[in-house]
């Protein structure tokens, strides 16, 4: 148990949706905001919303990473405390580390916490204590020849396929799936090339394939006082290459399920002496048994579908539990009603193969009513740069019945009016038609099988393309197709 | 009112109505007088103005297609000539459609194959209620295929017979002619008199039309004129009292142009004779003719700088749009000073040819031979298609070959083989039949080139016009359905002023409107600033470079 303090001021260690997100918890509680930008990200609407903000360097990324320059604005704003959100140094344990030493609070799990979780063998050993099952794996292979040999043996021993994995990878990077032996001994050495360059770490081991799993994680959160709760389950398994595209809450699993899987999480979050909010995940198979993943610890993009069927703000409960205060509810007060669809709706071009397409945007407009819930930070006239995510917004809807929450998501998706940059949402406009969507009939490999989603015309509002012609009868001085 | 004919009719109901009639009927040519005098740029959104006055006006139809215009709808209209027929449709709802089809050319200027005219006539029949169909040489062969598509179709046949004047063109000539094409359709038809250049006089055409109506009793006869001498009233009222039951005519809103008549003037005139215009509300004509004076000034650009009526027209027997077309081509290419010796050529290349029908594509052959001639030398420089007619490409000519001397100069002109002429046409004349096309592996072709699905409609222009439809169908994917503009926004001169607001309604009738906020040039771009329905946007189009 930590000693309680009270924190006035805090500073958001992060840029877009995620900043913005924080901010308004904190706000909320009454704290005072500091934002941070790069002088590439100087139009980011992030900045508008935080009560002061600095320029930590001129980006674009790298300033937004570092460690001795953020704290020293932190201090030097007078903030008690930081949240780093998602991404960049959230899961970097040094921050929390610097952010203790220099007398910060650090919205977040300690650095061991960070740093056992981050490592994925660590991580396995932890849930195996806690009697969780995992996906057969190897230990960490020798580097060379050794490692090869060593892999040729798991795979004698499992079969194939094979997944295989940086030890510090994330966020479905470093991830690679081998057939046969020649995948295998190609795989090695790519992945661990990669994982270097990538995580500065090139150790890499091998997992058992499971076959068509489900992508189920728990939402949990711990305080300083021992108390672990879960806050139910999401399904995340329309991913496209290990990154989700569309998350859930509820999972959707038979009771008995759900509740042997929360229950193992919130076992695993003990053993780890877990603090703050985080993410256990697991694969489900088709027969329902369940197998560790990983554990995020971290606030999760996704976590706002499970706000959104629980009605806990979990951003409010992090900072509550960095003051030192309790979760502010028990376990038996968590209820899941209806459910909630998540979509990120990125500045991507899906037929070329989801590449970002950065630009200004020309025209956003944005659906409402009930139901419909957007976390952004994006405005019309705002220029999507190449340096960062291409994340424009989330749209979470929720519905009584899942049947309620797809037409509701799919009304939505009508709603929104972007003009200057291609967006996900057609392809989510493909998907909510999808028969297989609607029955909830959906696996990991549901984007690889079905690649008719893709087949989709692009739609534009019949006065914007007159608008151009309209700015061309005006440039040319006369129609100049007439 | 009145003995209408309307659209709900059966082909065999309208001819019964036809026949039955006492007084004559009106065709409203929009067409011509947009091909005539507006340079075909009379836009959908004019029509739809006037449609409904149009359509309570009565007449027997209303000719909103055909001819040049399904290419000029393409070229510089941007109008998909399908989508032109559908909004006729939609807002005449009682008035039929017509159509001037060129025959085996279609809409074209070059004979089609086969399949490409059946799928084009079945496509555009799925609109078009009366076929008013052509051939500039009079072979009903050339027809023939049109012909039975049309009837296929279950629409109203109305075969043409191109008229002149001239030592050829006796009442024997053309009574045989309209003989002719009755044994191939059959009764059930209306034989259209095509006088295309307003040719003739009075006196002429009433001769021209008893000896029809005396050799064909049964048959239903209409006129189709123009007014290029400013006499095409006393030709039409002329025709009518010699038995012709449907008259070619405009709105007076459009007044004094080379395309058709006022059809007021043709009715007080046929009052005196105690002719009756059927079906015909005054008071509509008249409601059309106030909108139309006031949407004539946004095509002022396209009128011809060469205005009022031409009796010399008798003599050089142009049609109205030629004899506009053909001033502007010579006012552009600097020889405008020297029309009064073209025309005069103009006149003889037509006897020496062989005093056939100077209407499209023989009008094209003619005024190219004709400027040729005075620019070049006579026949130095003759063009393929005239060495084409020659050849008998296009079909016989119907009076006489032209002399030796005009075959020599145009037959062995820059050949290679050293062919004399009369061996030129022995080895090598007589129509070929097109080779007719795959019609799957061109629609696959241009699927390809507009990765979308083509439908037969849209493979119905392609077949005819492949460059022009292919760059239509992309301005349409990139800009839609920009005729929903009122025509004074698509022919803006000049730009728009910041604090303009233009307005227009969707094909569901929501209103949108775009404020023009502000223009901005910078170097080779210009940023325009709008509200597009209250979204401010701001569009970068490159001007230079």
């Amino acid at each position: 148990m930590s000693p309680k303090l009270k924190i006035d001021k805090i500073l958001v260690a992060n840029r877009g949706e995620i900043a913005v997100r924080i901010m308004r918890s904190a706000q909320e509680l009454g704290l005072k905001v500091v934002g941070i930008y790069e002088e590439t990200d100087k139009e980011a609407y992030h900045i508008m919303r935080a009560d002061e903000v600095v320029c930590v360097g001129p980006g674009p990324r790298r300033d937004y990473l570092s460690i001795d320059r953020i704290i020293e604005v932190a201090k030097q704003t007078g903030a008690q405390a930081i949240h780093p959100g998602y991404g960049f140094l959230s899961e970097n344990p040094d921050f929390p580390e610097a952010c203790t030493n220099e007398g910060l609070v650090f919205v977040g799990p300690p650095p061991e916490v960070i740093r056992n979780m981050g490592s994925k063998v660590i991580a396995r050993r932890l849930a195996m204590e806690s009697g969780i099952p995992v996906i057969p794996a190897s230990a960490v292979l020798s580097p060379g020849s050794q490692g090869d040999q060593e892999a040729l043996a798991f795979a004698a021993e499992h079969g194939y396929p094979l997944m295989i994995k940086a030890v510090s990878g994330g966020g479905g990077r470093g991830i690679r799936q081998v057939e046969d032996d020649k995948m295998l001994l190609a795989g090695l050495q790519q992945s661990r090339s990669e994982a270097l360059l990538c995580f500065g770490n090139d150790e890499i081991y091998l997992e058992k394939c499971i076959f068509r799993p489900r992508h189920i994680e728990v939402q949990i959160l711990a305080d300083t006082f021992g108390n672990v709760v879960h806050l139910g389950t999401r399904n995340c398994s329309i991913q496209r290459r290990h990154q989700k595209l569309i998350e859930i809450a509820p999972g959707g699993l038979r009771p008995a399920l759900e509740q042997e899987i929360c229950q193992a999480a919130v076992r695993l979050a003990q053993t780890a002496r877990y603090l703050s909010a985080g993410t256990v995940e697991f694969l489900v198979g088709a027969d329902d048994s369940i197998y560790f993943l990983e554990v995020n610890t971290r606030i999760q993009v996704e976590h706002t579908v499970t706000e959104v069927v629980t009605g806990i703000d979990i951003i409010r409960e992090q900072l509550r539990i960095a003051e030192g205060e309790p979760i502010s509810f028990s376990q038996d007060q968590v209820a899941e009603r209806g459910f909630a669809i998540q979509v990120r709706i990125n500045a991507e071009d899906p037929k070329n193969n989801f590449l970002a397409n950065p630009g200004v945007l020309q025209v956003y407009q944005s659906p409402g009513g009930p139901g419909v819930r957007l976390d952004g930070a994006i405005y019309q006239g705002y220029e999507i740069t190449p340096y960062y995510d291409s994340l424009l917004v989330k749209l979470t809807v929720y519905g009584f019945t899942w049947a309620e929450a797809v037409q509701r998501l799919a009304r939505s998706l009508r709603g929104f009016l972007i003009l200057g940059v291609k967006t996900t949402i057609p392809y989510f406009q493909q998907i909510v038609r999808d028969p297989d969507f609607i029955a909830m009939n959906f696996d990991t490999s549901y984007i690889d099988d079905h690649p008719q989603l893709l087949d989709y015309q692009e739609t534009e509002r019949e006065v914007d393309k007159i608008a151009r012609l309209i700015a061309e009868i005006n440039a040319f001085g006369k129609n100049p197709y007439a | 009112m009145n003995d209408r004919i309307t659209r709900d009719m059966s082909p065999a109901e309208i001819l019964a109505a036809l026949r039955r009639a006492e007084g004559y009927f009106l065709c409203n040519n929009e067409r011509d007088v947009s091909q005539s005098d507006f340079k075909n740029r009379l836009m959908p959104m004019t029509t739809v103005r006037v449609a409904p006055y149009r359509d309570a006006a009565g007449f027997f139809s209303v000719e909103v297609s055909g001819g040049a215009s399904i290419h000029l709808d393409l070229m510089r209209k941007q109008v998909n000539p399908f989508e032109r027929l559908r909004i006729a449709r939609k807002h005449m709802p009682r008035t039929l459609l017509q159509t001037v089809c060129r025959g085996a050319n279609l809409f074209g200027y070059r004979h089609y194959p086969e399949n490409v005219i059946r799928l084009v006539v079945r496509e555009f029949a799925k609109y078009v209620d009366v076929w008013r169909v052509y051939d500039f040489l009079n072979h009903v062969p050339n027809m023939a295929v049109v012909f039975e598509e049309v009837k296929r179709a279950g629409r109203l046949l109305m075969p043409s017979v191109c008229f002149s004047t001239g030592r050829e063109h006796t009442d024997e000539y053309y009574v045989g002619k309209v003989g002719e094409i009755l044994e191939v359709t059959g009764p059930d038809v209306i034989i259209s008199i095509k006088n295309y250049a307003g040719l003739g006089t009075p006196k002429r055409v009433g001769q021209l039309f008893e000896a029809i109506s005396r050799a064909f009793p049964d048959i239903i006869l209409h006129y189709h004129g123009c007014n290029t001498d400013g006499n095409d009233i006393g030709r039409m009222t002329a025709a009518v009292l010699a038995g012709a039951k449907i008259c070619d005519v405009a709105d007076h809103g459009y007044g004094a142009i080379y395309g058709q008549a006022p059809a007021l003037t043709l009715i007080q005139t046929l009052r005196d004779y105690d002719k009756k215009a059927e079906g015909i509300s005054i008071q509509a004509l008249l409601q059309s003719s106030d909108i139309l004076r006031r949407e004539r000034k946004i095509y002022e650009a396209f009128e011809s700088p060469f205005r009022g009526h031409d009796p010399t027209v008798t003599h050089y027997k142009l049609t109205g749009g030629a004899v506009v077309s053909a001033f502007e081509q010579a006012d552009r290419g600097g020889f405008l000073e020297r029309m009064p010796e073209i025309l005069e050529e103009l006149a003889r290349v037509q006897v020496e040819l062989g005093n056939w029908w100077s209407v499209t594509p023989g009008s094209q052959i003619l005024w190219t031979t004709a400027v040729s001639n005075v620019l070049n030398g006579r026949y130095e420089r003759p063009s393929l298609d005239l060495q084409n007619l020659i050849l008998g490409r296009y079909g016989p000519l119907p009076f006489y070959e032209p002399e030796d001397w005009i075959c020599e100069k145009v037959l062995e002109y820059q050949r290679r083989d050293g062919k004399k002429w009369h061996k030129i046409i022995y080895d090598e004349g007589g129509q070929i039949k097109p080779h007719e096309p795959d019609l799957e592996h061109e629609r696959r072709r241009l699927q390809e080139d507009l990765g979308r699905a083509v439908s037969d409609e849209d493979l119905a222009l392609f077949l005819q016009f492949p460059f022009d439809t292919l760059s239509y169908l992309k301005f349409e994917g990139k800009y839609g359905k920009t005729w929903l503009l009122p025509p004074e926004i698509w022919f803006r001169q000049g730009g728009f002023a910041p604090g303009e607001r233009l307005k227009f309604a969707d094909e569901r009738g929501v209103p949108h409107y775009i404020d023009i906020l502000s223009t901005r040039r910078e170097g080779a771009n210009v940023h325009t600033t709008m509200s597009v329905d209250h979204n401010i946007q701001t569009i970068s189009i490159q001007v230079e470079g």
